[in-house]
């Protein structure tokens, strides 16, 4: 059953795909009704499916699809033209096709649906419109149909076996000849049966026949002289045209969609067989369809490639800085960078792998605007541009539902009815632009109506009235944050709810949507012209670009698609407005808060005057965070916090730094929710602040010793002891790191000694100064290295002194007592 | 001949069922000590037993989570088995360990205060938990006894449960 599974797969893949493409081409069909190529295109997808579905046993999607090609066959032969009606009867027979193809997803069946009501209104309309001969359709589209699954089989031949097809095409067709020459019978019939000729007259016919016969008839005779069975399926059809059922070969097992399986298996094709085999075979190649998991796979593995370059980057920049000047730091350099480069380009085509143009989402919205603009009564249309933009697939599909709604809402609240957009001024149909484009590493996706426009003013009173704002707040908004009120959950304007809006709850899942994918809203709107919705969106979502910043000692990153710009400010342009902290950015207030107390950091130090404040936009509102530190940009890899941790508000993840440590990634849209309700500490932190440093006699001073030397560890004691502070002894860099971190007591000063093993006292300088929490920890050096160069390194490193071996007791005491401003505070 | 093979067959048949049935018997445990009380988990349910290594707070959880840490490249949270067992928190020292647990898909660190030994123990040396823990809320799988102490055997999914 496994082949059957397969198969069924592939049939449901394809046929999805046909049906994308066939909304798109029905109504495009609607306004050229005889463009000749697209109704065959439609007639191939109605054909290509009903072929698969009978072979698959489908008889319902079958007996739906065959009636749906006979009313497009004769539609092609220009029997009946379509109108409205005709059209609305196709486009309810496309609806009942994907419904069905749906069902056969999920149920693996096509039953429980009643297709018997639609066939009989496609038949009506064949019969109504069409004033055909009577009992013509029935058959036309069944022999149009047998010859053509005789067709579809050639893709699955060998070109013996496409050679021997047309000699017994050929043989048919020399025996109908001769039938009609004869002027018997069935040669009518046989006329009407192969209406796919009609395009010729029928002396055309006969001239091409006569040609053909010229030129194979010797051939054929031979041929036929060897392949007795080959003479017997040229003679039934002669005998009995309504048995050519029965000849049609075996079909293959595979379901061979056939490049042209419409057109007309007509003799004046007869090479052409063999052609459309051999273009076949050769766009075959040049795609293949790869399951995505796979390609999920490979850019999980591209992301672990990214941390390691980032990794690699950053041992490159260490390794630089301390063998400055060596002859391999060039080759290094020269490894990494190649490295890099590479690694770059991989993730950007790998990332294209799973690019796909926006398109595949644009396509169902003429259909949706024809409906709607049918059920709304207004006459709209649409201008689409830029569907070939590609972005990224996991996009891609969060990107529908958004853009359903927002088109809807154009539709029924944008757009006005023709008799007032006519007493405005205005044409009397509206258009909607669907434009998509690139814009660096966004993908902006943009909805212009030429509408009404939003009335801020109606806005307002309507959020008032439903209770979503105060009328104080109402007064203070901008044009902007109003525009934004029809985002709100349970907002609408519409006076009563019908099928098309009304509800509340569109717009809210294009804002939760377009959140969910990094995005921003931009609304434009100008009153009684109309209104732009702008959607900017991330390329990718897997491997982003974000800026880490600093609180305290822990970093944070920062998704660099929502920040706007970073500005530094000193703490008295920070202002407080009934309990929030705000600031005037250019002419704008922004409200501001905090990312310490978002986070819950405990807030150790704070000795800046200066504060960063990160600008962040997400959708269509804007905050400011205050930070630490800017630490930089940086490419980072979302990773999940895994089913333990997760939905933890505010996270949206973490990622893996160069020097191995795991850093959060912020979620800003949780992170605005949770500004909202955070009270806010911006001013009252110095207060705090000072109380940790009060010192209320020698031994709350704490200083730390380290030395590799036992001895020199005693010297250092003994200078130090008569000041009666607390020492702390520690053997190495190592050791005193982990003192350090374990946090017991909070020194005021720290000797070391530059000579240790396992961690030097450069290395170890280094180290501590990585931490916010010590920067102003005086770092002094006791050593015998004298040399200038000692020197320089120790300062580089962050030791404020440099005490050279030996020294008196009395000198060390001092420059610690200075250092730690000893006796001051007592 | 063949009666002998089909002999032959027979005996290897049961040895082979001997053994599991002996396999069955005995469960392989990790012991280690949190606080004062030893505990164990069956050494299946452990990915690996690491030294301590940095961690990153994550706001918004319980004290006994300690943050998340990176495991080659795999983002992993760390909880303090202190913590969760309500005792006093206490320095890392040279014996502390993180064991990786996993069950399922789930997998933390968790951070013990030092490991024992691994122990074979017979089933039938396991006693169940004891009655005044409610059977639903327990972490207890069941008490070992050995010839000179009592290990508690801890329920792997339980501790990687998140109740918060």
């Amino acid at each position: 059953m496994d082949e059957f599974e397969e198969i069924l797969q592939d049939f449901l893949v394809e046929s999805f795909e046909l049906i994308e493409q066939l909304d798109q081409d029905l109504v495009e069909l609607e306004t050229r009704p005889d463009d000749l190529d697209l109704l065959n295109r439609i007639f191939r997808v109605a054909h290509t499916i009903k072929g698969a579905s009978s072979f698959l046993n489908f008889d319902t999607l079958t007996h739906l699809t065959h009636h749906m090609e006979n009313i497009l066959n004769l539609a092609r032969h220009g029997d009946i033209i379509i109108d409205a009606g005709v059209m609305d009867v196709i486009l309810e027979s496309i609806d009942l096709m994907k419904a069905l193809l749906v069902r056969i997803r999920d149920t693996r069946s096509d039953n429980g649906l009643d297709v018997s009501a639609c066939v009989v209104r496609l038949d009506a309309a064949v019969n109504g419109d069409a004033p055909v001969v009577a009992a013509a359709p029935e058959p036309v589209a069944a022999t149009a149909a047998l010859a053509d699954e005789e067709e579809a089989d050639y893709s699955g031949m060998s070109d013996a076996e496409v050679e021997a097809e047309i000699e017994r095409l050929l043989a048919q067709k020399n025996a109908e000849a001769i039938a009609k020459r004869a002027g018997s019978a069935p040669v009518v019939e046989k006329n009407e049966e192969e209406a796919d000729y009609s395009g010729m007259s029928d002396a055309e016919v006969e001239a091409e026949i006569e040609r053909l016969l010229a030129e194979k008839n010797a051939e054929a005779i031979a041929k036929r002289a060897n392949k007795q069975s080959e003479d017997t399926v040229a003679e039934i059809p002669a005998a009995a045209p309504a048995a050519v059922v029965v000849p049609t070969p075996e079909p293959t097992t595979q379901v061979a969609p056939v490049a042209k399986p419409a057109a007309a298996p007509a003799a004046p094709r007869r090479a052409e067989p063999k052609e459309d085999a051999d273009a076949k075979g050769a766009t075959v190649e040049q795609t293949i369809r790869v399951d995505v998991k796979r390609l999920d796979h490979l850019m999980n593995l591209i992301g672990e490639l990214v941390l390691g370059k980032n990794r690699l980057i950053k041992i490159n920049d260490d390794v630089e800085e301390r063998y400055e000047g060596e002859a391999f730091l060039e080759e290094l350099n020269q490894v990494v960078s190649i490295v890099s480069l590479v690694t770059t380009d991989l993730q950007i085509a790998v990332m294209k792998t799973r690019m796909l143009p926006i398109g595949k989402v644009f396509n169902k919205f003429p259909r949706m605007i024809r409906d709607l603009s049918r059920e709304l009564n207004k006459k709209i249309e649409l201008d689409i541009a830029g569907e070939d933009t590609e972005l990224d697939k996991s996009i891609v599909e969060e990107i529908g539902d958004p853009l359903v709604h927002i088109i809807r809402n154009s539709c029924d609240h944008g757009i006005e009815t023709g008799d007032v957009r006519l007493a405005a001024g205005k044409e009397e149909g509206g258009t909607i632009q669907l434009k998509a484009y690139h814009e660096g590493n966004h993908i902006v996706i943009q909805i212009i109506d030429d509408g009404k426009g939003l009335d801020t003013d109606m806005l307002k009173s309507k959020a008032i009235e439903k209770g979503l704002i105060t009328e104080k707040e109402a007064d203070g908004m901008t044009d902007k944050e109003a525009y934004g009120l029809i985002f709100r959950p349970g907002f609408s304007t519409a006076a009563q709810v019908t099928s098309v809006s009304g509800r509340g709850v569109g717009m809210d899942v294009v804002k939760t949507n377009i959140e969910k994918l990094n995005g921003m809203i931009d609304i434009d709107s100008e009153l009684g012209r109309g209104t732009s919705m702008k959607l900017k969106i991330p390329l990718t979502l897997a491997i982003i670009q974000a800026l880490l910043v600093g609180v305290q000692e822990e970093y944070y990153a920062i998704p660099l698609a929502s920040v706007l710009e970073t500005v530094r400010i000193s703490k008295d342009e920070i202002y407080t407005v009934e309990n929030r902290s705000v600031m005037r950015l250019r002419d704008e207030v922004l409200s501001l808060v905090h990312i310490g107390d978002i986070f819950e950091v405990e807030r150790v130090f704070d000795n800046s005057e200066h504060a960063y404040v990160v600008v962040l936009g997400l959708a269509e509102s804007k905050i400011g965070l205050i930070v630490d530190t800017l630490i930089g940009q940086e490419e980072i890899v979302i990773k999940s916090l895994g089913e333990y941790l997760k939905g933890i508000e505010g996270i949206a993840g973490a990622t893996i730094r160069g020097d191995g440590g795991v850093t959060l990634i912020v979620d800003v849209a949780a992170l605005m929710q949770m500004a909202k309700s955070v009270k806010s500490t911006v001013g009252d932190e110095n207060s705090s602040g000072k109380k940790l440093g009060v010192k209320n006699n020698a031994s709350d001073y704490c200083v730390m010793i380290v030395d590799d030397s036992k001895t020199d560890r005693t010297i250092m004691r003994k200078s130090l002891e008569p000041m009666g502070i607390t020492l702390v002894e520690a053997v190495d860099g190592i050791e005193a790191m982990n003192i350090l971190k374990q946090g017991d007591h909070f020194f005021d000063a720290m000797l070391i000694d530059i000579e240790m093993p396992r961690m030097d006292g450069y290395t170890l300088a280094g180290e501590i100064k990585k931490y916010n929490k010590y920067k102003n920890l005086p770092l002094i050096a006791v050593t015998s290295r004298a040399g200038k160069a000692d020197r320089m390194r120790g300062v580089e490193s962050g030791m404020v002194e440099y005490i050279t071996k030996p020294y008196s007791f009395d000198y060390l005491m001092n420059v610690v007592k200075r250092n730690i401003k000893f006796n001051e505070g007592l | 001949m063949s009666n002998q093979l089909q002999q032959v067959i027979n005996k290897q048949n049961n040895a082979l069922i001997g053994d599991e049935s002996k396999i069955d018997d005995v469960v392989q445990l990790v012991g280690f000590i949190v606080g004062e009380e030893e505990f164990a988990i069956p050494i299946l349910s452990i990915q690996e037993i690491i030294k301590p290594i940095s961690c990153t707070r994550v706001p918004q959880t319980p004290t006994y989570i300690l943050g998340v840490f990176n495991l080659r490249g795999s983002v992993i949270p760390l909880i303090d088995l202190r913590a969760r067992f309500g005792l006093t928190p206490q320095k890392h020292t040279d014996e502390t360990r993180f064991i990786v647990m996993k069950s399922g898909d789930d997998v933390a660190g968790f951070v013990i205060d030092r490991l024992t030994e691994a122990i074979r123990m017979p089933k039938k040396d396991i006693g169940p938990a004891p009655e005044t823990v409610s059977e639903a809320e327990t972490m207890i799988d069941g008490v070992g006894k050995q010839s000179d102490r009592i290990v508690t055997i801890l329920k792997v999914h339980k501790l990687l449960e998140r109740n918060f």
